[in-house]
């Protein structure tokens, strides 16, 4: 993959969700989005205006995240989140489905909540989490499907709350079911520049990572040997590995891990790494 | 000296001091030689690589011992503050560079000096008093025989509080071949000897004040590199966390959880009682407070409070060996061992691994000998004995290698080129066992640190067991850790920058300006003249090996049925070194290199 250190840059949503983020944290992200020209910083929507001042006239946008983790708020609060946050400075909004409705099947629900969102966004651009460690691969492509339906922008992987981050797999998966016209964002777990390499090689245009500056001062790593991107033991990229009993429905688990046991890449399925 | 050198190398000079005739003279440095090896371990390694020959031996007044700082030392530059000693090892006989923290490497450069070359022997117990451009030889008879402490309080009150001291302890003073240097007590110039080289001189200390200013090349330019690094250093979680928190012995549970934690000399990669030597039970337990060397603002050292005495340590390195190499648990005594090889001043890896050789021996029947893996007793007493060269202890100060040769069982040394291998067992990290292997000055963790990509994903997560790609990567941490050496920053700062950030750090400080490839080339070009000085020394592609215990599979744990697969490494190492299959560096690659 021939790809540079300023194209890296311009894909990274610079990110910070957690939930002790102090107004330092946001002033320190904001600085490094703008010194490394990031795509944009990720944030809670309490720290939209303060981030928007702090970028206001570059090329850094401000994008939020809306009912954000769980996907479980009203339609209509995460409607009138993204209606302020936007009003208040936010380009772009990273709202998380509704997990539970995808699940039960009722895919109206689903689409009709994400159309609320688009719609409120006005002309800001909408992202849609699936959280994919809650989904078998059926219902991820049904997600993007329905995604691509309601006007959705991209389609992203995790919160990077959730069971598990993104993996190459996914990323693969939703890119060939969205097709190209609309974005694919892989977040959560994606700490060094081999993890988003990899997001990019499987289709992501866009990598949600609180990692930025770790992937771009590493990635300088690369022109010095060829030697960092030799393949890695394929259980380290594979979503079955993240899986989790105690993060993930039974069900969705063993989905996961039947797939262990017919992979053929079994064999090499025996150390702790 | 010339314009050009002092724009690269603020009026630094070499001071060059005969013992034996208790002389000095000050040299004028061409720049080439900075050009070429820009200071510390690359300046050191020049000198000796042109003034020591192979009849002379590592303990003959003839052999130079190198005091050496860098370009960047007492600079606003993060981690500055080292310096390195450079000379033939009585250990191993290589070329070999020690280096050591604390504070005594900006008076060396505030006092005027690149470099302190020291030759001869004294007639009688001597130190060395630097205070700016006046050098004195007084006399150290009242402190030979003394401990590192007591001779540094001495040496203080004697010269001046502020100044600093590099000394050595009844282990140099004795010649063992374990002997560390020590400055500010606890912080050591450990390995390969060094300190038994400053005893042959009859040399039991070098005290220095340094006053002078330290001017840069560009300081605007540096002070915005510096602020960068500092970033970065903020930034990763290596440098902000896990080394201020837990110091180095961070590593116990990690290596431990990987399986290469050497247990019994070797025997296996897990510690039962790892949890126990850990760093997050020597916080729990001992912990007093954070250890900074000059201009550091990672601050990995510790300072222990055990049985109401505050003392420096311990590292990860000393915790393995003398805690899970010989099967000990007990921390507090560990924490103590440490100190007295301090005191001692004695190399506790090479002690460590040592004792854990004679355990060995005496567990196969092959020495007679009350050691017993897991067993504190006497032990204390046996590290004594080491430093003053007594009973089994004279035969330990002689290193692992000679002890197990002696004892017929050669094969239970772990070692390289006769240096004690560290606290990682190579058969879990395949890179890291060919740096073991090919390191210049034997078995070291520091001449290109694998362990960084291998185990803790710095710069990046690469597979451990995969052996394609890893002879680049230590060709390339070696020549980094050479360029960075004669920097003399300390080894942690890979773990946040650049290879870049090393390159404008040096364009900034010096009217050198260099890039990453070529700050990577002045490493190389270190790295081919300290093989060069090996081979005239005898050593060849046959010493680039490890013990035979490494092919056999390590039973269980998290690197079971490991071996380490260094035959199918070694090739594809000397062929992207330019060297020929008997590991001698072709003539085209030396004359690329201006060798």
């Amino acid at each position: 993959m021939n790809l540079t250190v300023d194209e890296l840059v311009k894909l990274i949503d610079h990110t910070r969700l957690k939930p002790e983020t102090k107004r330092a944290k946001i002033l320190e992200l904001c600085e490094e989005a703008l010194a490394y020209e990031f795509a944009s910083v990720c944030i809670n929507t309490v720290h939209v205006e303060y981030a928007a001042e702090l970028l206001r006239d570059s090329s850094v946008d401000v994008c939020v995240v809306v009912g954000f983790p769980l996907g479980a708020s009203l339609t209509e609060v995460k409607a009138f989140e993204t209606k302020e946050a936007v009003r208040k400075g936010a380009s772009e909004v990273d709202m998380v489905i509704n997990i539970g409705a995808l699940k039960d099947k009722d895919y109206a629900l689903v689409q009709s909540d994400i159309e609320a969102v688009v719609s409120a966004a006005d002309s800001a651009i909408v992202k849609v989490i699936l959280e994919t460690g809650f989904l078998i691969d059926d219902e991820k492509r049904q997600a993007c499907l329905l995604c691509k339906d309601a006007g959705a922008h991209f389609v992203k992987t995790s919160t990077g709350f959730g069971p598990m981050g993104a993996t190459p797999y996914d990323v693969r998966l939703m890119r060939e079911t969205v097709g190209a016209k609309i974005g694919v964002k892989a977040a959560g777990g994606i700490r060094s520049f081999k993890d988003a390499l990899r997001m990019v090689d499987a289709g992501a245009n866009r990598l949600g990572t609180s990692s930025g500056v770790a992937i771009v001062e590493g990635f300088r790593w690369a022109g010095y040997s060829d030697s960092w991107l030799e393949p890695d033991k394929p259980c380290w990229t594979c979503p079955s590995r993240q899986a989790s009993l105690s993060k993930q429905p039974k069900e969705v688990y063993l989905w996961y891990k039947q797939r262990c046991v017919t992979c053929p890449h079994r064999d090499q399925n025996i150390f702790n790494d | 000296m010339t314009n050009e050198s002092n724009q690269m190398y603020s009026n630094t000079k070499l001071l060059w001091v005969s013992l034996t005739k208790q002389t000095t003279q000050e040299l004028e440095l061409a720049p080439k030689l900075f050009k070429q090896f820009l200071g510390g371990r690359g300046l050191g390694v020049k000198l000796v690589y042109d003034h020591v020959t192979p009849e002379i031996s590592p303990l003959a007044p003839e052999n130079l011992l190198v005091f050496a700082i860098g370009p960047l030392t007492a600079t606003t530059t993060p981690t500055a503050g080292r310096f390195v000693v450079v000379t033939k090892s009585p250990l191993t006989g290589t070329i070999f560079d020690s280096h050591c923290g604390g504070h005594l490497g900006p008076q060396l450069r505030r006092a005027g000096y690149a470099a302190i070359v020291l030759e001869g022997r004294a007639k009688t117990p001597t130190y060395l008093w630097i205070n700016n451009d006046s050098v004195e030889f007084q006399s150290a008879k009242d402190i030979w025989g003394q401990e590192v402490s007591p001779s540094t309080d001495y040496l203080l009150d004697e010269t001046d509080s502020k100044a600093q001291v590099a000394c050595i302890g009844p282990a140099g003073e004795n010649q063992v071949k374990l002997a560390a240097i020590m400055n500010d007590k606890h912080r050591a110039a450990g390995r390969g000897g060094v300190g038994a080289v400053m005893g042959s001189k009859q040399l039991k200390a070098i005290v220095i004040k340094g006053t002078n200013p330290v001017s840069v090349s560009d300081s605007e330019k540096l002070e915005h590199v510096v602020n960068r690094v500092r970033r970065l250093i903020k930034k990763d979680s290596i440098t902000n966390k896990s080394l201020p928190v837990y110091g180095t012995p961070v590593l116990v549970n990690l290596a431990n959880e990987y399986g290469i934690l050497p247990t019994h000399n070797f025997q296996e990669g897990n510690f039962m009682d790892a949890e126990g030597v850990s760093g997050e039970k020597l916080l729990e337990r001992f912990f007093k407070k954070r250890y900074h060397c000059f201009g550091c603002p990672i601050g990995c050292g510790r300072i222990s409070n055990v049985q109401g005495q505050e003392i420096g340590g311990p590292e990860y390195e000393t915790l393995w060996a003398l805690g899970p190499q010989c099967g000990i648990n007990d921390l507090e005594w560990i924490t103590l061992a440490n100190h007295r090889c301090n005191e001692l001043g004695i190399d506790t890896i090479s002690v460590g691994s040592t004792i854990g050789c004679a355990m060995e021996l005496a567990e196969t029947g092959k020495l007679e000998t009350e050691l017993e893996f897991g067993k504190t007793t006497q032990l204390l007493e046996l590290i004594e004995d080491v430093g003053y060269a007594r009973g089994l202890g004279a035969e330990i100060g002689q290193g692992s290698k000679t002890l197990a040769t002696r004892y017929k069982v050669p094969d239970l040394a772990m070692q390289v080129k006769g240096l004690e291998i560290p606290a990682y067992d190579p058969r879990g990290v395949q890179g890291h066992a060919l740096a073991y292997a090919t390191s210049n000055r034997g078995g070291c963790h520091l001449r290109a640190y694998l362990i960084g990509p291998e185990i803790l994903g710095s710069p990046v997560l690469v597979d451990r067991d995969r052996i394609e790609g890893k002879p680049e990567l230590v060709v390339l941490f070696q020549d980094l850790s050479a360029a960075m050496d004669s920097l003399v920053l300390c080894r942690f700062t890979t773990f946040a920058f650049g290879i870049e950030d090393y390159a404008d750090l040096l364009s900034a400080a010096t009217s050198l300006t260099v890039t990453g490839k070529e700050f990577l080339q002045i490493g190389e070009r270190i790295w081919n003249l300290e093989r060069l000085f090996n081979i005239r020394e005898g050593f060849s592609a046959h010493d680039d090996c490890l013990p035979p215990r490494f092919s056999t599979p390590l039973p269980e744990g998290g690197s079971r049925k490991r071996i380490v697969h260094l035959d199918e490494m070694l090739p594809a190492y000397y062929k992207l070194r330019g060297w020929d299959t008997q590991g001698n560096p072709k003539q085209a690659r030396k004359k690329q290199l201006a060798l």
